[in-house]
């Protein structure tokens, strides 16, 4: 994989990673560290700039946001939550933890739910709460995966049922947006009455963030997951399928048959996963340590 | 709806005053081939669009990994664009994207060919997702949105021009010039999808987003569209038709007639533009009519009554 970036490379002065060029954003910067941390880079100069970054980029409701302009927390708190357990004492952790467990996605609370009521004449039933992208959206797969496995970790360290109750409801969400082919896309599983199919990276992702559950009820997942990963043509994707795989007590491709296209550049983020599945393969999990 | 403080309104998007008839060009083309580099450089030059020394960015519809199918912008038409804008002296042109629901944009446009067709994709491509930002606050906004962060590549052009396929769409009925501007909205921030745009209200958000881009032209792909289940389930549908033009309602208006749609029914473009304006005797169409190239979309079950009579 010669033409993946040298993560230490790439690192803003500020601290904070791009996720190309430019300006740091919250997402590359958990994805690099966890990286580092995963090869047992932990008190690097590196590593120590990142943390100041991101301790500097902590807002004041406990969320971190995207990106320093934007005015909001948003699902990159959950990401922030990935990092070891030494390095989350740097942040106000116990605000960050409360500020996850208390969004929801749009579509689950009760003012929603009436208005639906009232519109289609029928009461619906209690849906399971997921984690939106953007604060007063509805829940989607890729958000409530990643804060499934930061309160996961959360409840490790703080074994409270508040964390463990959104743990299994957000487990149960995924659930409720398998696609017809057994694994998951963005969240929308039916359009109109019609099926829309998996995405590799999201069926992973989903996998990941559900280990634990039975293994009866995943098989489809499962099986779809190996599929993507014999056919994906995304480093991304891989990695990520690797990860869920891993989670499932799979041993899936090994690193040197993941796709790196000769044809264009990657990403901190996608170079930053590829690391962290080469690593989870060796026995070191990041996400679950 | 976002913390506005450090927000700056768009100041410059008084659109230019609007044509009385503005002029909407519907070429027969029948197939991605080599004769469309051609075509779309006489196609500007019909519109004298003067981009001497300015910056162009193309933004085509990328939507899904399946290069089988007809979900995404043909990357040859997008070449061709390229190419042409640049023959007629552009300082720079940039492809640039944010996909909705797929957020690995480079492994998309490589599954839709991108890379294959034009040299050094990776060079001249911006991921909109995961660009520079800058918050706007919209004027005047008829959706629930108040502040928006925008990419810079997109704030910082002199000409943005919008490249979508020619689709039905399961909720707005079409997807065309106008709605393809969701790509707009950064991933980074808003994720995948923009979901924020359908809480502010779909019709209402793409009103708002045409009307924060006061430099726009349309440059629509219908040689092969889709028809049914749009934007990403359909089915192919041939056409055979480029649809150009810097109004992008009235480009927009027209596509939908040549899809046996009533562009009437189509709510953001009522909203955008208004009935008159939308009206075909109001719009200067150039080499084809709309009737002639005319060949009626599939539309799903729900959306019979947006169908355009006459056929």
């Amino acid at each position: 994989m010669n033409n993946l970036p040298e993560l230490s490379g790439r690192q803003n002065p500020d601290g904070g990673w791009p996720y190309g060029r430019g300006s740091s954003w919250t997402e590359p910067t958990v994805y690099a560290l966890l990286a580092l941390v995963s090869k047992g880079e932990v008190s690097s100069f590196a590593v120590s700039r990142a943390l100041e970054w991101l301790k500097a980029s902590q807002r004041p409701d406990g969320g971190w946001s995207p990106r320093r302009p934007v005015e909001e927390s948003t699902w990159v708190t959950a990401l922030v939550l990935l990092l070891p357990a030494s390095m989350l004492t740097q942040f106000n952790t116990p605000a960050a933890v409360s500020w996850l467990l208390a969004k929801t996605g749009r579509e689950s609370g009760w003012v929603h739910r009436l208005r639906s009521a009232m519109i289609s004449g029928q009461v619906q039933g209690r849906v399971p709460d997921g984690w939106p992208w953007f604060p007063d959206t509805a829940a989607w797969v890729a958000p409530t995966s990643i804060a499934i496995l930061a309160l996961r970790k959360a409840f490790q360290r703080d074994p409270r049922h508040q964390i463990h109750d959104r743990v299994q409801d957000g487990q149960e969400f995924l659930m409720s947006r398998v696609c017809a082919d057994g694994g998951w896309n963005h969240g929308s599983t039916k359009a109109l009455g019609y099926d829309g199919p998996s995405y590799p990276e999201t069926t992973g992702l989903a996998l990941a963030a559900l280990k634990g559950l039975q293994p009866g009820r995943l098989a489809r997942g499962i099986e779809r997951a190996e599929q993507h990963l014999e056919t994906s043509r995304s480093l991304e994707a891989a990695s990520w399928l690797q990860l869920g795989l891993l989670a499932q007590n799979r041993r899936p491709l090994e690193a040197p048959s993941l796709p790196v296209s000769p044809q264009r550049s990657y990403g901190t983020q996608e170079a930053a996963l590829a690391v962290i599945a080469q690593q989870a393969l060796r026995g070191r999990n990041v996400l679950e340590d | 709806m976002l913390g506005a403080s450090a927000a700056l309104a768009i100041s410059s998007c008084a659109r230019r005053p609007a044509s009385p008839r503005p002029l909407v060009s519907i070429v027969r083309h029948p197939a991605y081939d080599q004769g469309l580099y051609d075509s779309v450089r006489r196609l500007l030059l019909d519109h004298k669009l003067n981009v001497r020394g300015k910056r162009v960015v193309l933004k085509p519809n990328l939507v899904e990994f399946d290069s089988a199918t007809t979900i995404n912008t043909h990357p040859l038409l997008v070449h061709a664009a390229l190419e042409a804008f640049r023959s007629l002296g552009a300082a720079e042109v940039r492809i640039a994207e944010g996909p909705g629901h797929r957020r690995i944009t480079l492994d998309l446009a490589d599954a839709a060919g991108y890379f294959q067709i034009v040299p050094s994709f990776d060079g001249v491509f911006t991921d909109l997702n995961l660009d520079e930002i800058t918050p706007r606050r919209l004027k005047r906004p008829v959706s629930k949105l108040r502040t928006v962060y925008f990419p810079n590549t997109v704030l910082g052009c002199d000409l943005l021009v919008s490249m979508p396929k020619l689709k039905t769409h399961h909720w707005a009925g079409a997807t065309l010039s106008m709605k393809n501007l969701f790509g707009l909205l950064p991933g980074g921030v808003y994720g995948w999808p923009k979901n924020i745009l359908h809480w502010a209200g779909i019709n209402e958000s793409i009103a708002d987003l045409y009307a924060a881009f006061p430099n726009t032209f349309a440059l629509v792909d219908g040689i092969d569209g889709m028809e049914g289940n749009g934007p990403i389930q359909g089915t192919p549908k041939h056409a055979g038709v480029l649809v150009a033009g810097d109004n992008l309602p009235a480009v927009d208006a027209t596509c939908c007639r040549i899809m046996g749609i009533d562009p009437l029914r189509i709510g953001y473009l009522r909203m955008s533009a208004g009935a008159e304006a939308l009206a075909e005797h109001n719009i200067n169409q150039a080499a084809e009519a709309p009737r002639a190239v005319r060949t009626d979309f599939q539309l799903l079950p729900g959306f019979q009554s947006i169908r355009l009579g006459g056929a």
